[in-house]
């Protein structure tokens, strides 16, 4: 496997950094041979940048790729947006020269050069293909047997697809692929590939943005799931944050949100603690304690001894 | 600046297919979010009136429409075609406005929380490049002034 860089990107290290920390306990578990690199900015946030300066959009990503490029490094990152916003400008700059040699003529005055060979996965597709789930399943001390798990991918984990070609971008499978992996039921619903609306956030549209929360946690409450599990810091702001303020306006839901790398953690045995889920802003311990509770149950095999005292047939 | 950045040809299908209007959630959620009318506009030349609708910036990138696409050219073009447009006027929401104040000064959109992070026992966060960031910036801007391209 080649060594890595980790793009950690600015919500996880501004708002959510115990994401940082579950991220690095589970690389550092599975002995995956990754680097922190000086030099990151933002990748550049696309709806944010690109809206105003397409040119700076471009600049800005080409940049971030360049570091890695640099060093020979892939880029694995948490984050689904910051991926896609790097694959977008690095899929386009590789397919049209002249924007190339135009960006890497203004790089080249910082001393940068913008390549285009490193490979950007995010965490979700890089477990599914480079590591993998046989792997997975060698490593961790304990599966989720029994456990309802909810979904969500974020958009940007899959699409678009032109630029990140890492799943189908209407009907992706390898999230589901791992979570099965791990021993869970991968619940199928309605919302499952809805928007998390979160983007209605950054635009002064918060009322809209909590619509468009509730219309997937009502169904998850409505169907039984455990847990909402994703992977990217701007979907967990909208389902851990966002659901916290309508819980505290009365709305009954209480649907705990999981990150992708913590329910990865509890499997390799850590504690909900030492993984920072107790940061949440919704309680994790529902979910939890159900798994704790699910350990205690007999194995199937338990008490069999008992039930074979009868007369054999070798008397 | 709309012509040069939208393809009419491909619009002038869109407006008579659809398909993204089945798959989108924020015209699933939002009522009203239409995009076969705001591609009607765009294609008889009122695409003005789009540019003050907080509709452009409902549209929450999340690619679907481009995946459903016949032509994988989809309405989030023509969105972001309006958006890019409304921005140049100074006609985005005031939080856009922020974020990009934020992101061109510090090279991000938040800086790492120190104190939380030594509570967790994480490493020092990696330096920052702002400093070449902004310089790249700079050269930007220069060039454009250069070209005559008025920003």
């Amino acid at each position: 496997m080649r060594e890595f860089a980790v793009f950690w990107g600015c919500t996880i290290q501004a708002r959510f950094p115990f994401i940082e920390k579950s991220t690095r306990l589970v690389l550092e578990s599975f002995g995956l041979p990754y680097r922190d690199i000086d030099g990151f900015t933002c990748c550049p946030e696309k709806s944010l940048v690109n809206n105003i300066d397409r040119g700076s959009f471009v600049l800005t990503a080409a940049r971030n790729v360049a570091l890695v490029d640099e060093l020979g490094l892939d880029l694995v990152s948490p984050c689904t947006g910051c991926v896609s916003n790097l694959s977008t400008v690095k899929g386009e700059l590789n397919a049209d020269p002249r924007e190339k040699a135009e960006v890497n003529g203004l790089l080249r005055e910082v001393g940068r050069e913008f390549k285009g060979v490193s490979r950007l996965q995010h965490l979700v597709p890089f477990f599914h293909d480079t590591v993998g789930i046989h792997k997975i399943k060698q490593k961790i001390k304990r599966d989720f047997d029994g456990m309802r798990i909810a979904l969500h991918y974020g958009c940007h984990m899959i699409r678009p697809s032109h630029a990140l070609k890492n799943d189908d971008p209407l009907n992706p499978v390898k999230f589901d692929n791992i979570i099965r992996g791990l021993g869970a039921e991968s619940l199928q619903f309605m919302t499952k590939l809805m928007c998390c609306g979160q983007g209605l956030d950054r635009v002064d549209a918060h009322d809209k943005a909590l619509d468009f929360a509730r219309v997937k946690l009502k169904e998850l409450k409505a169907i039984g799931a455990d847990a909402l599990v994703l992977c990217c810091p701007s979907c967990f702001l909208q389902f851990d944050n966002n659901q916290f303020l309508m819980i505290k306006e009365g709305e009954r839901l209480g649907v705990p949100v999981i990150y992708f790398t913590e329910l990865l953690g509890l499997a390799l045995g850590f504690s909900a603690a030492e993984l920072g889920m107790t940061s949440h802003r919704v309680d994790c311990s529902p979910f939890v304690s159900k798994w704790e509770a699910l350990s205690k149950r007999p194995s199937p095999s338990a008490g069999i001894e008992a039930g074979l005292t009868g007369p054999s047939a070798l008397g | 600046m709309l012509e040069t950045t939208l393809d009419f040809k491909l619009l002038e299908m869109c407006s008579r297919c659809g398909a993204c209007y089945s798959i989108c959630p924020s015209c699933m959620n939002i009522p009203g979010y239409d995009p076969r009318e705001v591609i009607r506009d765009i294609l008889s030349g009122e695409h003005e009136k789009w540019l003050s609708s907080r509709h452009i910036w409902e549209c929450l990138e999340c690619h679907y429409c481009v995946e459903i696409c016949y032509q994988h050219y989809g309405f989030e073009n023509a969105m972001t075609a309006l958006r890019m447009v409304a921005a140049r006027k100074g006609m985005h929401p005031p939080q856009v406005k922020r974020g990009w104040d934020m992101f061109v000064k510090t090279g991000k959109l938040g800086e790492p929380a120190l104190p939380a992070r030594k509570k967790l026992g994480l490493p020092e966060p990696g330096a920052s490049g702002a400093d070449e960031f902004r310089r790249l910036h700079a050269l930007l801007k220069e060039r454009r002034a250069g070209a005559g391209e008025a920003k």
